[in-house]
């Protein structure tokens, strides 16, 4: 078991610089999960631990010792490849034992662990199957089960679930949270799906064009976070924006109006910078942090489009009078019928032009 | 409705009217070969039209064996052709692997000079390689000679290129991280998963050293280090000669192969057709 | 990717040693001997004794003559024919598809020697197959091996009953990569087969024909075997030798190194040429 430390972490391709330098701590069994949108820079990231690519700068340190130079298969990690990576021209038992077997382990210890991590993942009666004969749940049961054999110190996992439909994804996520409980193990988990990184998370690392944007618990991303990407990111359905002005502000709070609602201002203390009277701002606000009329600080009115009712819930498709989309989350039972509703800004988060908050 | 299947029946039958005789007129020297191979000579040199095979091959193969060592010049061919194969499968999959998965210095200019061979003539190298293998080596009619000059070869590299750089990389990955050696990954892992394409190079390969003609001609022209169309291209123009045992050792170089290629047809037209899917 | 020059080069070594010894040497190695004297003991530098020989020699030009002779004949009909047959082979309305392309790809299987034999035999004056026939349908016969012209016409015939199967196969494979729905857009529009075959085929085929004929016009360019073996050393004559056959004849017969090369090298810069025009004239319009 390790730690795992990336400290001002650069790649580029070519002339292209792909990760600007993160500076990333991973602790002794924590389970952290690199999030972002496509193309940010993940898998780059995460190969660049595993050493399948040069780090251009910086430094990657896995159980205090630096990795730059040290080749994959001695930095003590096991991958797990989005695409499975299975040989398909061995069995499963092949498979799982095929380092091994090529980097002359013993064969007593190699079907000892073999049998341990089919055990751990349930896939004893599958041995002499060949990938093509597995569902896709198996397959990357098996492709964990390669991992596990190596007995890694850190587990890299690369979008293991993008391939699976709905339903498998959510039983293979419990599964591979029973896993991280099990063995204890640093994980360090790649996906740009939301709701993966808060279920299975201890950390998560939000990232953007190459730029470590936060690092921090599920719940402080969600309840905190530091830019509105991060808040744009976590959480679902997405946080709403709506474009506002100060105008007004003393040395502890602005007051801010929302553009094209004369009526709905919002007095949010700030313990940092206060920004000028007139200043362009971005309000945050939640589906669920809609209240009643009146219940909160401003009130609003606005057009509804369409209704989903999940069941208990149902989320609310609006317009407001500027043109501005929204979605209000609300209990089935008190979804009007009109073509209207007013709510009120229960809480809210304040973010300047650049999109960095403020508070 | 009736008249859409009528036109595609007035198309087909204008296909098939076409394309028979040309496909007739295409066996033809074929369907010769194996009659001539059957006829005594006096029946060759007769006034008749004769398109059915007759009884004498077995005479004309004693004919030809007369004529030249054909026996031994096969196994000479077989043997050669075998090594050749094989060695070269080895040597253009391996090059091809090096430039599907590695980056490496120079690897631009090594691909750059692969495709410009494919639009040098051969004769530009022919003399050097005579004169270097046959008077600085001193290894004209050896085995050596007919086999390792050949051994280079674009075409085969890109094929192989093509087939591993297809393959999901994630494997090799997989087993770079497992701590498999590179030439184990390539042995175990790329190999086993490129068995057709390999199989379609080894039968391209085969059959160029089958049928090599000029090379083996300058280099192993001793009758006893002849390959089999050598042996067989000597009788060819002289006027004292069995022209059904000619004819005899015609069809026992190209039978076989055409076996071959009935059995293989796949493997085959994927190695020939390679050139075209870039 | 990690830079990986170490195992790159591991795995590249045999087969680049075999291309610097067999290849590069010879290739510079050839264009010094071309400027040798080198049936004098020892070789003697000599920058236009080769050279100078090549540009008055009759011999010289008589070969370069029907080498080009061949090649603008032979390599666009061949095209032409492997075109027609890939494409009425990619015809879904062919009945005993396996049968036909058996008729098609068979020569590719076929060593020249074998065929270069059979084709004598089918040609010859009095007995051959070929005049039989023709004297059967009550045309002349035809002296294939003492006139030039005929000569000429049956290394092409056989040239090209060996090699528009094999350019067929990979036409075939350029075919089979249009994809489908191209076609069956087009027929929704009531755009004629005809047509399509004009003006969807032939310019998504057009990568692939060019391949081809680059292959074929090196291939022709130095033709040796045919007519070494058909025709008799090039016979009648003189009649149909080429510039393979005279760089064998002044290599391997005269043991003329030196003008050998020079006309090996002037078979490269030919087809360096022709490639290189054929390329210009077909590239994509930027
Ligand atoms: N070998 C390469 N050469 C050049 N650029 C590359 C290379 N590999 C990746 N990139 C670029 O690096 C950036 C990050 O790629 P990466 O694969 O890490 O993204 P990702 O976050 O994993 O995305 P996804 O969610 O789509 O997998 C992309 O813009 C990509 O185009
Ligand atoms: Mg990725």
């Amino acid at each position: 078991m390790a730690a795992v430390t990336l400290t001002n972490v650069i790649k580029r391709f070519g002339v292209y610089e792909i990760i600007h330098g993160a500076n990333i701590d991973i602790a002794d069994g924590e389970f952290v999960v690199f999030v972002g949108p496509s193309g940010c820079g993940k898998s780059t990231l995460l190969r660049m631990i595993a050493g399948l690519e040069d780090i251009s700068g910086g430094e990657i340190a896995i159980g205090g010792k630096v990795m730059n130079d040290v080749e994959p298969a001695d930095r003590g990690i096991a991958m797990v490849f989005q695409s499975y990576a299975l040989y398909p021209h061995m069995t499963v038992g092949q498979n799982l034992s095929f380092g091994l077997r090529m980097t002359g382990n013993p064969k007593e210890d190699t079907d000892r662990r073999v049998k341990r991590a089919s055990e751990i993942l349930r896939i004893s009666e599958l041995m002499a199957r060949r990938p093509k004969q597995l569902s896709g749940g198996q397959r990357q049961r098996v492709a964990i089960g390669r991992a596990i054999v190596r007995e890694p110190q850190v587990f890299l996992f690369d979008e293991p679930l993008s391939n699976l439909d709905a339903e498998l994804r959510v039983q293979m996520r419990v599964e591979i949270s029973r896993l991280h409980k099990e063995l204890g193990t640093t994980m360090i988990y790649v996906t740009h799906d939301q709701t993966e990184a808060m279920t299975l998370a201890d950390r998560i690392v939000v990232l953007r064009g190459g730029h470590v944007e936060q690092i921090g618990r599920p719940l402080d991303l969600y309840d905190n976070p530091d830019n509105q990407f991060v808040a744009g990111f976590v959480g679902s359905p997405k946080m709403n924006f709506i474009k506002g002005r100060v105008v007004g502000r003393n040395t502890r709070s602005v007051t801010v109006e929302l553009v094209g609602e004369e009526k709905a201002r919002i007095i949010q203390p700030l313990a940092g910078a206060v920004p000028e009277t007139g200043a362009k701002v971005i309000v945050g606000v939640r589906p669920e942090h809609f209240g009643n009329a009146g219940e909160g600080d401003a009130d609003l009115t606005v057009g509804i489009d369409v209704v989903e009712h999940l069941g208990g819930t149902s989320f609310i498709y609006a317009r407001t009078a500027h043109g501005e989309d929204l979605v209000i989350q609300r209990d089935a039972a008190k979804v009007p019928e009109t073509s209207e509703i007013t709510v009120s800004i229960r809480k809210s988060y304040l973010f300047d032009e650049n999109g960095q908050r403020l508070r | 409705m009736s008249s859409l299947s009528q036109r595609r029946l007035g198309r087909s039958l204008l296909l098939h009217l076409f394309l028979t005789p040309l496909a007739v007129i295409w066996l033809f020297p074929l369907w010769m070969m194996i009659v001539f191979s059957t006829m005594p000579d006096n029946g060759i040199f007769s006034p008749g039209i004769e398109l059915l095979p007759h009884d004498n091959f077995l005479a004309n193969f004693h004919n030809l064996q007369r004529d030249t060592d054909f026996v031994g010049a096969i196994g000479i061919s077989v043997s050669v052709a075998v090594t050749y194969t094989v060695l070269s499968v080895l040597l253009t999959s391996m090059a091809g692997w090096a430039l599907a998965r590695y980056h490496f210095v120079g690897k631009g200019f090594v691909v750059a000079i692969i495709l410009g061979t494919i639009t040098l003539p051969y004769a530009v190298v022919l003399i050097p390689q005579f004169i270097m293998v046959a008077r600085d080596f001193q290894l004209a009619n050896t085995w050596v000679a007919l086999i390792v000059p050949p051994l280079f070869n674009s075409l085969g590299v890109l094929f192989m290129r093509q087939a591993f750089s297809m393959m999901p990389h994630d494997l090799f990955d997989a087993a770079r991280v497992e701590g498999v050696k590179e030439w184990r990954i390539f042995l175990f892992v790329a190999l086993p998963l490129a068995r057709p394409m390999l199989a379609a190079l080894a039968i391209i390969l085969f059959l160029a050293s089958w049928n090599n003609y000029l090379w083996p001609l300058l280099i192993n022209s001793q009758p006893g280090a002849m390959t089999a169309p050598v042996a067989l291209g000597t009788l060819i123009g002289l006027t004292k000669v069995s022209w059904g045992g000619l004819m005899v050792g015609a069809v026992m170089l190209t039978v076989p192969m055409l076996v071959v290629f009935v059995l293989l047809q796949r493997h085959f037209i994927a190695g020939i057709a390679a050139g075209a899917v870039k | 990717m990690r830079y990986q020059n170490a195992t790159a080069y591991r795995f590249l070594t045999p087969y680049l040693l075999i291309f610097a010894i067999f290849w590069v040497w010879p290739i510079i190695s050839s264009f010094m001997i071309s400027f040798q004297a080198t049936r004098t003991v020892p070789w003697r530098f000599a920058p236009t004794f080769n050279w100078g020989r090549l540009i008055g020699d009759p011999a010289f030009f008589n070969a370069l003559k029907n080498t080009l002779l061949i090649l603008v004949i032979q390599v666009p009909v061949m095209i032409s024919l492997a075109i027609v047959m890939a494409v009425l082979l990619n015809s879904p309305l062919l009945k005993a598809r396996a049968l036909y392309r058996f008729a098609f790809f068979a020569p590719v299987v076929v060593g020249e020697v074998a065929y270069s034999a059979v084709f004598r035999l089918m040609f010859n004056l009095d007995f051959g197959i070929i005049n039989k026939l023709l004297a059967g349908v009550g045309l002349v016969k035809i002296d294939w091996f003492s006139n030039v012209t005929p000569a000429m016409a049956l290394i092409m015939i056989a040239v090209t009953w060996r090699w528009a199967g094999y350019n067929a196969i990979i036409l075939l494979a350029g075919l089979q990569s249009i994809p489908e729905d191209v076609y069956e857009a087009a027929t929704l529009d009531r755009v004629s087969k005809v047509k399509q075959f004009f003006y969807i085929t032939l310019p998504l085929l057009k990568p692939v024909i060019v391949f081809c004929a680059v292959l074929s016009i090196i291939g022709t360019m130095q033709l040796f075997t045919e007519p070494f073996l058909i025709t008799e050393r090039g016979g009648p004559g003189g009649g149909t030798e080429t510039l393979g056959l005279l760089l064998y004849r002044q290599g391997f017969r005269s043991l003329n190194f030196g003008y050998a090369s020079a006309v090996a090298y002037t078979m490269a810069g030919l087809a360096i040429t022709i490639t290189l025009v054929q390329l210009w004239l077909t590239r994509e319009p930027k």
